[in-house]
């Protein structure tokens, strides 16, 4: 309950700052968010499975963020940057989609 | 993606056989179950319910925020690209307009340059020039003839078939077969949406548009001639009209020649004179349009072979 208090407080801080991305950081923001909703649906399944631990959660979200942007960045720099973003999307869309597979087992039992 | 699948749950380093099949099958980081079997071994709890620790709720908290901003950058990009797009075709409306008046001033100078050179002349020579021009397309004529529409089938498949042009749609080549059959059955003056044909016009096509003389034109199509009064009857019966009724039964586009009188047909926008030589003899000259279904107006002019 308390994370949809801090989601609901994260976005009304969203809302409320409205900050301006830089325009160097515009290409990488999309995947960003992604990559931390796979960590996010990561992170809920555990809590289902019960074997959630903040550490992992935190790491895994920081990590999966990074990494993506640095995907992408590379791509950019080698000239393949939307293909990389596709494959980046893929991957991780198939990870969530799994992960929210297994959530909706734990919540309906099928 | 955070870490290497297969490492560390299973203690020793493990190669999983196929990174997509591991993907798809267990779309969890490892990770989570590396933690619980370390807390299973050294004894502590795990977080009872919902709650988590401050950490996590500040990555929560990240993750709202972060959502909101690149949802607003998005929103935010979109104005500019819609912008982009209507101030392009604002240019070429502009430019089309600029181009319009340009032409139509041309034509406006055209005419003047015709009444001087008809006041500086003879009345026989000027009534000369004025059928020369007429027949080449240079003056405007009037008189009765036919007219030939075409139309797409209506909308339906087009938007799934995209950009190929489909046997539902007009195509070039059916206004050059109504053209050069109509220059075939006698017809003096020809015009296509008002543009008239010359003897150097071309119908072609650039992508979906269907361009004549370089100057778009759109469906429907209305293609008149001026011309004998059989020139309908004879029309019916020539290829392309059989051809197109034949299309037009079975792709729903639309065809029918109908008898027009008085139409009037504009001079065509420019002589687009490329070479022009002084001529050799002068009485030798051709003696002008002459009424029998104009054997020096109909050189197929209309192929755009070129």
């Amino acid at each position: 309950m308390i994370a949809v208090v801090a989601l609901l407080a994260g976005v009304g801080l969203g809302l409320w700052l409205d900050p301006t991305v830089p325009a160097a950081l515009q290409p990488y923001l999309p995947i960003a968010v992604v990559a931390a909703l796979d960590a996010v649906f990561g992170g809920v399944r555990a809590k289902l499975d019960r074997i959630f631990d903040d550490k992992q959660f935190v790491v895994s979200f920081i990590s999966n963020v990074l990494v993506a942007a640095l995907i992408v960045y590379l791509g950019d720099q080698l000239g393949v940057g939307g293909q990389l973003s596709t494959g980046v999307v893929v991957v991780l869309g198939v990870r969530i989609f799994g992960n929210v597979a297994a959530i909706r087992r734990h919540l309906f039992r099928a | 993606m955070s870490d290497d699948p297969g490492t560390g749950r299973r203690g020793g380093r493990v190669y999983t056989p196929d990174f997509l099949t591991e993907l798809f099958r267990n779309p969890l980081d490892p990770g989570y179950a590396d933690a619980a079997a370390r807390r299973a071994r050294t004894g502590q709890p795990a977080r009872p319910g919902w709650s988590v620790g401050p950490a996590s709720l500040a990555v929560v908290v990240l993750l709202g925020f972060l959502c909101v901003v690149a949802y607003r950058q998005t929103i935010a990009e979109e104005p500019g690209r819609a912008q982009a797009r209507s101030g392009l075709v604002a240019q070429i409306k502009q430019r089309q307009g600029e181009t319009d008046a340009l032409s139509e001033r041309a034509d406006v100078l055209r005419e003047e340059v015709n009444r001087e050179r008809e006041a500086a002349l003879g009345g026989s020579q000027a009534a000369r020039l004025r059928d020369l021009e007429a027949s080449t397309g240079l003056g405007r004529v009037r008189g009765d003839g036919v007219v030939v529409r075409l139309a797409d089938a209506p909308a339906g498949q087009d938007a799934l078939s995209g950009g190929n042009v489909g046997p539902s749609r007009v195509i070039y080549s059916d206004l050059q077969g109504v053209a050069n059959d109509l220059w075939g059955v006698g017809a003096e003056a020809i015009a296509i949406n008002g543009q008239r044909l010359t003897a150097t016009s071309t119908i072609r096509s650039a992508g979906q548009a269907i361009l004549v003389d370089f100057r778009p034109v759109t469906g429907p199509y209305e293609v008149s001639a001026i011309g004998p009064g059989s020139m309908r009857k004879r029309y019916e019966g020539s290829r392309s009209a059989l051809t197109m009724r034949k299309v037009a039964q079975d792709t729903g586009l639309s065809f029918a020649v109908r008898d027009a009188d008085d139409l009037t047909l504009p001079a065509a926008p420019e002589p687009r004179l490329r070479y022009a030589e002084p001529a050799v003899s002068p009485s030798a000259s051709p003696s002008g349009r002459d009424g029998s279904s104009g054997s020096g107006t109909s050189p197929s002019p209309s192929g755009g072979g070129r």
